[in-house]
């Protein structure tokens, strides 16, 4: 089975690149730099992070994005032959959920994969739900799933529902459950 | 009297203006964050120096994983060259120095020139 290539994408600070971090099981390349706007953190993705694991069997290439709109010549660049995307929004951060919106509809409109979206910071006590979002994107609640960007397990659970979404999958219909013996997390 | 105190990109505009006329077949000077931001510019019309900034901070970031694995230590310069154009990236201090030139120029000079650019213009950042 050839490796699936997918991109996480979302707005400065929804947790790509920690998303990228926690689930790559090889060394991540992450291409950070300082950042000289206040965006609630020293470093952002200036090129793309690139991880991998290994899902079940499946091998996946994962590509988390900048989230500044003067990178959007990334979003393509990263989208192309992506089999599918994983779009991250802060919980904390409902400033940001148009952008969100604006940066879905620019990637899915170019690249019509298949996606889900991700509300991160579940952690947090006083956080939008998956439920908030789904309201907001017009989408099902089925296409939208909160976690913790930090736990591997929130972050291996988001790209199962991504991949039960994917055409043909091995997992459609037999979705991989996490914690089973087979799951490396 | 008073003596004006020169902003930083006062400097950095009299770089750029110094560095463009040494080389006045330059197409592009530009000055811009790491993170992707222009400080100061001279593009031609009809370039997006907004564009220019974030592609060069983003070759810049991806210049120094490449560096970064093959042992080639700090990165100091990257070029993109065409048949009918090239630039050429300096890491210049917390910014980097885009220098954009017709097919065929004279490398040396622009070099000799931009090196030392960027080099006052880490002094500033």
């Amino acid at each position: 089975m050839s490796p699936l290539k997918l991109v996480v994408s979302g707005p400065v600070g929804a947790g790509k690149t920690t998303f990228v971090q926690t689930l790559s099981e090889t060394a991540v390349v992450a291409t950070e730099a300082e950042a000289t706007e206040d965006i609630g953190k020293a470093l952002t993705t200036v090129a793309f992070d690139f991880g991998t694991l290994n899902l079940d069997g499946q091998e996946l290439h994962i590509y988390g994005t900048p989230g500044q709109d003067r990178f959007n010549f990334m979003w393509d660049v990263l989208c192309d032959g992506a089999l599918g995307l994983v779009m991250l929004v802060a919980g904390d951060r409902p400033q940001d959920f148009m952008h969100a919106r604006n940066i879905l509809e620019y990637i899915t409109s170019r690249f019509p994969i298949p996606f889900v979206v991700g509300v991160t910071r579940q952690d947090l006590d006083r956080v939008w739900k998956p439920a908030d979002i789904a309201a907001f994107f017009g989408l099902p609640l089925s296409q939208v799933v909160g976690l913790n960007a930090i736990n591997p397990a929130d972050g291996a659970n988001l790209l199962i529902r991504l991949l039960e979404r994917l055409p043909l999958s091995p997992h459609n219909g037999a979705p991989p459950r996490v914690g089973s013996t087979s799951s490396p997390l | 009297m008073t003596t004006a105190v020169l902003s930083k990109q006062d400097v950095l505009r009299t770089t750029l203006m110094t560095l463009r006329s040494a080389l006045p077949e330059l197409r592009g000077v530009l000055i811009a964050t790491t993170d992707g931001l222009p400080i100061v510019q001279t593009m031609s019309e009809g370039t997006d120096a907004n564009r220019v900034a974030a592609m060069a901070a983003t070759a810049i970031g991806l210049g120094k994983r490449i560096n970064d694995t093959l042992g080639s230590g700090i990165l100091t310069e990257m070029s993109v060259s065409g048949l009918d154009g090239q630039v050429y990236l300096y890491a210049a201090g917390k910014g980097v120095l885009a220098v954009v030139a017709p097919a065929g120029m004279n490398l040396g000079l622009l070099h000799m020139e931009a090196r030392d650019a960027a080099q006052s213009i880490a002094s500033v950042l």
